[in-house]
């Protein structure tokens, strides 16, 4: 499988032509637009949200597990209703997101650094160091994700800190085994064989031929990964792994409105249930989209 | 091709005593059970006593070799909380864990290849996007909010099926197992749906795949010429053409459908090993989890051996070292 | 366990498939959200290991449901001086296998707990006995290290095991085999062992010889379901009669329904707003108390019985009742429930104030309030992290700026044990129901060598109400010994040593009309207990 992901990647088309044949496909331009809103949201959600669901001063425990439409003490209708604090869920949520989103790409880009710098290292040096490194992340790689998660996220405790260390030794494998293939493929090329001959090369190869190869398959990897990271966070705080209560990311409002279910007040934990799933749905028909166009023999 | 087995058995030996000790040392290094398992109000001789009991107050090296020593004669030591032999408690859950993880994979591969080898002979069709739908959103969707939805939706709302545990069992050869009553199926259904999602979500995938490849070969090309029908086509060219992935897979997915069923067995409150994990991280007990952990890594380190091997006994090249696999 | 001898075994069990999942009529199937660690009743001081363990086995002093002490094996006892108590034991008693139940078993029982002790230790139980002597078959002697008032208290959860049927699985090493197999699983209690699956169910049957009068079930099956929701669930589906620690969420919805019967009882579980009171503020050694600015304050706020008033004052603690616990829960006056042994009924309820709080704070010098981290568990008992989130919303209120940190209880123990938090909150149960239980260990001054204060986090010392515990301690005369504890109770609060919020209630739940149920305050759920309904 790994072999087909990280074959021959796509000749380097100009942004216009591939937004121009994305487009083409409305189902992706929508998840596209869906992605860029839900990040927005959250990257501004302090001013988009009616209330900040943290500051205690303004919580009132009157108003606790309204359902969604009630009119609050403070003249505010609750429009998606309210927690068992009083809080506000669409604020809740907002904020819920933004600490999904800033999870999900911190443990993203962090593990796409550090895998890319691996397999292209590896790919680089060939040897000792790539049979070392490749053996590593091999090994890994038959190791499940979130297995290797879940024990970390329990070694190292609650808090973001710990939690995106986790995802990140779970998930870097993906991107060096990705960074490596495509490196390699290129590496073996008879022109980089005399480019590395010549005094200048080995940088020149390196951030001239062998990284800008690597880029395509790397940022199709990058969005499943994202995507993942956040289902994979939802799930650890699910189980009491991730976040603390008091800060909790959409997985977490899940987690804590789910004892309501039974008695009926579902919008506790179905909304943020909701919002995750819109999220990482956006983010895998993009993906789906951006490989297939990146490489149409790219499947999985 | 015997120096091959060889070869690739030293490697799986040293990739175990590898395994083994990250693991043991990842699990010993961070967290102190004593401080757990110890009520709080323990006077410092009770402590000093349990953790002499508990063999902790020995330097890491030292543990670990009481470690290996123990395993080589089969002990994986003692549970810190039930103070029974791990193997004993994990042997009591494996049978839980194999069926719920069997059923469901078993489940995915049947209905998934079925979708996927439709959606790949009509990929344009209503039907196909559907499916495909259905795949993207199995891939999307947390496993864990699924199976929240299945139990509120079949066993709190409709009460059709049971919410959680194992159900009856049957002792076949000591060993019980849930499916084979009425009252066990019953009870497996849902997690094994559950678990079974993610799974088919892919298989969908793969089998579209390897058929619009299959379907646009020589061979299907031809057979169509020779007035062969569809379903003949599909039986004997294009399912030939995908089994062999889909068989790889299946054996690769078998070992990551285990990790995945700490989930569904955490939220369907299945009596399997998985939640005996989480349960076992919550209080440190250190044996069980470096027990399962180094179980479980047998086991992947065992499935890509065999794996290995039935690749070098396809195709050749693999045994000379020339294609990775 | 390959699956070759499960294919082979296919056929045969379609034929066991007809005997198997009949069950019979009178059989209790209770779900549970926690069980036991193992099935030797001396290993573990759980409560939800005791709760097993007196289904199967004795004690010679046991607990009614309002845990006052009442005779059990033994049928009287008294002190015959000021080192020893004399216990009479019952005749006639049976074993599940025959056999007699005598002074033996006793001396044999008491003797084994320190060796099979796990980590939870139930040595505290027999701490007090320097040794055991036999007087006749129906009369023992019990020797302590000094007076033991409390003796029969510690007894409660001393299980009687058959001195034969466990001779050989009295060892570490042994015992877990020799009673997860029922080998020695032999008591005298009502009902015997059949199996048990570590977090999974325990099976048992009636003991028809039992002294007294047999269980009215004749099948009872424990099955262990944590999560509340699947709990309720598997009620609901049918698969289980009872189910106990109903979450407070799903409490008012199912008092509504028709095909369920509810029941609520106190529980001994107190929650307890609990303030570091070491005098030094340098901020390494207080952290998570300072000046709204982050900046560290000149002295310990906390020490000053204003600012604890203050907090008490500003809590509504019918809000924290009737809004975050949704009706499950009492205002709390003391560090104990109301009824227990020691309780002192003349301390007036704690008064909502926030103006008034406002007010004590200006006095005690902080006018503008301070800041504050407090922890709390998130997962130890139903409600932990909703009322520490309501209290951070009052405390607000009165101008002390909160930041609320719920961690697992993994977590916060520990760190509690180490002084790390300045102010948490956490339950407090009086598991023996009398006073010198919970004022000994949480608010005598730390006394490692005396073996109290073992609990007191807050670093609390007060020489008047020291001695008082201690004269309590070793008054063997029971009215005297009532009257100090009530003082002692008395002075604690008057102090504000902790806050006390709420007392916990639990909820049963049963299907409509099968069952009749007294809850117990120790929340035991006991099947002898549970009766059939007409």
């Amino acid at each position: 499988m790994t072999e087909i992901l990280s074959a021959a990647p796509a000749p380097a088309s100009p942004l216009r032509l591939f937004w121009r044949e994305f487009r083409r496909n409305r189902l992706a331009t929508a998840a596209l637009a869906v992605t860029v809103a839900l990040a927005l949201l959250a990257a501004f959600a302090p001013l988009v949200a009616p209330q900040n669901p943290y500051d205690l001063a303004h919580l009132s425990l009157a108003d606790a597990r309204r359902p969604p439409g009630y009119l609050g003490t403070g003249g505010y209708v609750y429009l998606l209703g309210t927690d068992p604090q009083g809080r506000d869920l669409l604020s809740a949520i907002l904020y819920g997101l933004r600490v999904s989103v800033e999870i999900g790409l911190a443990a993203g880009c962090i593990a796409l650094t550090i895998g890319a710098t691996f397999g292209v290292l590896a790919a680089y040096a060939g040897g000792w160091i790539e049979t070392l490194i490749m053996r590593a992340v091999d090994l890994q790689l038959s190791f499940p994700a979130i297995l290797l998660a879940l024990v970390l996220a329990a070694l190292l405790g609650q808090g973001k800190a710990q939690l995106v260390t986790a995802l990140v030794a779970a998930q870097y494998a993906y991107f060096a085994r990705t960074a490596y293939g495509a490196a390699a493929a290129e590496r073996r090329k008879d022109y980089i064989e005399a480019a590395m001959a010549t005094p200048l090369g080995a940088g020149r190869v390196v951030f001239r031929h062998l990284l800008p190869n690597c880029a395509p398959p790397l940022i199709v990897v990058a969005t499943v990964q994202i995507a993942s990271s956040i289902s994979l966070e939802a799930t650890l705080s699910f189980l009491g792994l991730g976040l603390p209560v008091t800060e909790p990311s959409l997985g977490m409002l899940i987690s804590n409105g789910f004892p309501y279910m039974m008695s009926g007040r579902y919008w506790i934990s179905v909304y943020p249930g909701l919002m995750l799933i819109l999220l990482i749905m956006a983010i895998n028909i993009v993906g789906d989209q951006v490989r297939d166009q990146l490489n149409p023999r790219l499947r999985r | 091709m015997l120096g091959f087995v060889v070869q690739r058995a030293f490697q799986a030996f040293v990739v175990m005593v590898v395994m083994s000790m990250i693991v043991f040392v990842g699990v010993y290094a961070v967290g102190n059970p004593v401080d757990i398992v110890i009520p709080p109000d323990a006077t410092q001789a009770m402590r000093a006593e349990a953790i002499h009991r508990l063999g902790l107050d020995l330097p890491l090296w030292q543990q670990y070799g009481v470690f290996v020593w123990r395993l080589l004669h089969g002990d994986f030591g003692r549970s810190f909380v039930y103070n029974m032999p791990v193997l004993d408690l994990i042997g009591g859950r494996l049978p839980a864990t194999l069926e719920l993880v069997l059923i469901s994979i078993l489940f995915a591969t049947g209905v998934g290849v079925s979708l996927g080898v439709y959606a790949g002979v009509r990929p344009s069709g209503l039907v196909a996007k559907s499916i495909m739908g259905l795949s993207i959103l199995g891939f999307s969707v947390p496993s864990f909010w699924v199976g929240l939805i299945l139990i509120l939706t079949f066993a709190v709302s409709l009460g059709w099926l049971p919410a959680g545990g194992r159900g009856e069992t049957v002792e076949v050869f000591g060993v019980p197992w849930s499916f084979l009553t009425l009252d066990g199926l019953g009870h497996i259904v849902l997690p094994a749906l559950n678990l079974a999602l993610f799974k088919m979500a892919m298989m969908i995938r793969l089998a579209r795949a390897g058929t619009r490849e299959a379907m646009l070969s020589d061979t299907v090309k031809f057979a169509r010429a020779a007035g062969i029908s569809e379903g003949t086509i599909l039986r004997r060219h294009v399912l030939k053409l995908i089994s062999i992935p889909i068989i790889t897979v299946f054996g690769l997915e078998l070992g990551s459908t285990v990790a995945f069923a700490v989930v569904t067995e955490t939220i369907f409150s299945w009596p399997g090993i998985g939640k005996l994990i989480i349960d076992s991280i919550g209080v440190l007990d250190r044996p069980v989890m470096v027990a399962y952990l180094v179980l479980t890594a047998l086991l992947f380190v065992m499935i890509n051996f065999t794996v290995d091997l039935v690749f070098a006994a396809i195709d050749p090249r693999v045994r000379s070292g020339k294609t990775r696999t | 366990m390959t699956f070759i001898k499960v294919i082979g075994a296919v056929a045969l069990s379609l034929v066991l498939l007809g005997t198997a999942g009949t069950v019979g009529a009178q059989t209790l199937t209770v779900g549970v959200r926690g069980g036991p660690e193992s099935m030797d009743p001396d290993y573990s001081a759980l409560g939800t290991h005791a709760e097993v363990a007196k289904h199967i086995f004795d004690t010679l002093v046991r607990a009614d449901e309002n845990l006052q002490i009442k005779p059990g094996l033994a049928t009287s006892w008294k002190p015959i001086d000021a080192e020893t108590w004399e216990f009479k034991l019952r005749k006639g008693v049976k074993f599940h296998d025959g056999s007699d139940f005598t002074a033996e078993d006793v001396k044999f029982s008491i003797a084994r707990v320190p060796i099979v002790t796990g980590p939870t230790s139930t040595a505290v139980y027999v701490r007090r006995v320097k040794s055991v002597e036999i007087v006749d078959p129906y009369t023992v002697r019990i020797h302590t290290d000094g007076p033991a008032p409390a003796l029969p208290y510690d007894f409660v959860r001393l299980f009687i095991v058959s001195a034969k049927a466990a001779k050989d699985y009295s060892t570490p090493e042994t015992a877990a085999e020799g009673f997860n197999s029922g080998k020695a699983t032999i008591g005298t209690g009502p009902f015997k062992f059949v199996s048990w699956e570590p977090k999974g169910d325990l099976v048992l049957e009636r003991f028809d010889g039992y002294w007294g009068g047999a269980a009215p079930w004749k099948r009872v099956i424990r099955k262990e379901i944590p999560n509340d929701a699947s709990r309720l669930a598997a009620l609901k589906a049918g698969q289980v009669d009872l189910v106990n620690d109903v979450s407070s969420a799903d409490y008012l919805q199912l008092a509504k329904d028709p095909q369920v019967d509810t029941f609520v009882g106190d529980s001994i579980y107190i929650m307890n707003l609990l303030l570091d009171q070491r005098p030094d503020v340098m901020p390494d050694v207080m952290p998570g108390v300072r000046a709204k600015d982050g900046s560290p304050l000149p002295k310990n706020p906390l020490t000053d019985r204003r600012v604890r008033q203050a907090f008490s004052m500003a809590i509504d603690r019918k809000t924290m009742v009737d809004v975050v616990l949704e009706g499950l829960g009492k205002p709390a006056k003391e560090g104990m429930p109301a009824g227990f042994f020691g309780f002192d009924s003349a301390v007036p309820d704690p008064v909502y104030d926030p103006a008034k709080a406002k007010a004590l704070l200006a006095k005690a010098g902080y006018p503008d309030g301070f800041q504050i981290d407090l922890y709390c568990t998130s997962d130890r008992l139903p409600g932990d992290a909703a009322i520490c989130q309501g209290l951070g919303q009052m405390l607000s209120v009165i101008g002390i700026d909160v930041n609320v940190r719920a961690t697992s209880k993994t977590v916060y123990f520990p760190a509690q044990s180490r002084g790390e938090y300045s102010v948490s909150m956490n339950g407090w149960g009086t598991l023996t129901g009398e006073a010198s239980y919970t004022l000994s260990s949480q608010m005598h001054t730390k006394d490692p060598g005396k073996g109290l204060g073992a609990y007191n986090r807050i670093h609390y010392s007060n020489p008047d109400l020291d001695a008082l515990i201690e004269r309590g301690s070793v008054e063997l005369d029971e009215n005297k010994r009532r009257a100090i504890f009530e003082k002692a109770m008395a002075m604690a609060t008057a102090d504000r040593v902790l806050i006390p919020i709420v007392q916990l209630q639990t909820v049963w739940a049963a299907r409509k009309g099968m069952l009749t149920f007294t809850p117990r305050t120790d929340q035991d759920t006991l099947a002898y207990y549970i009766k059939p309904k007409g």
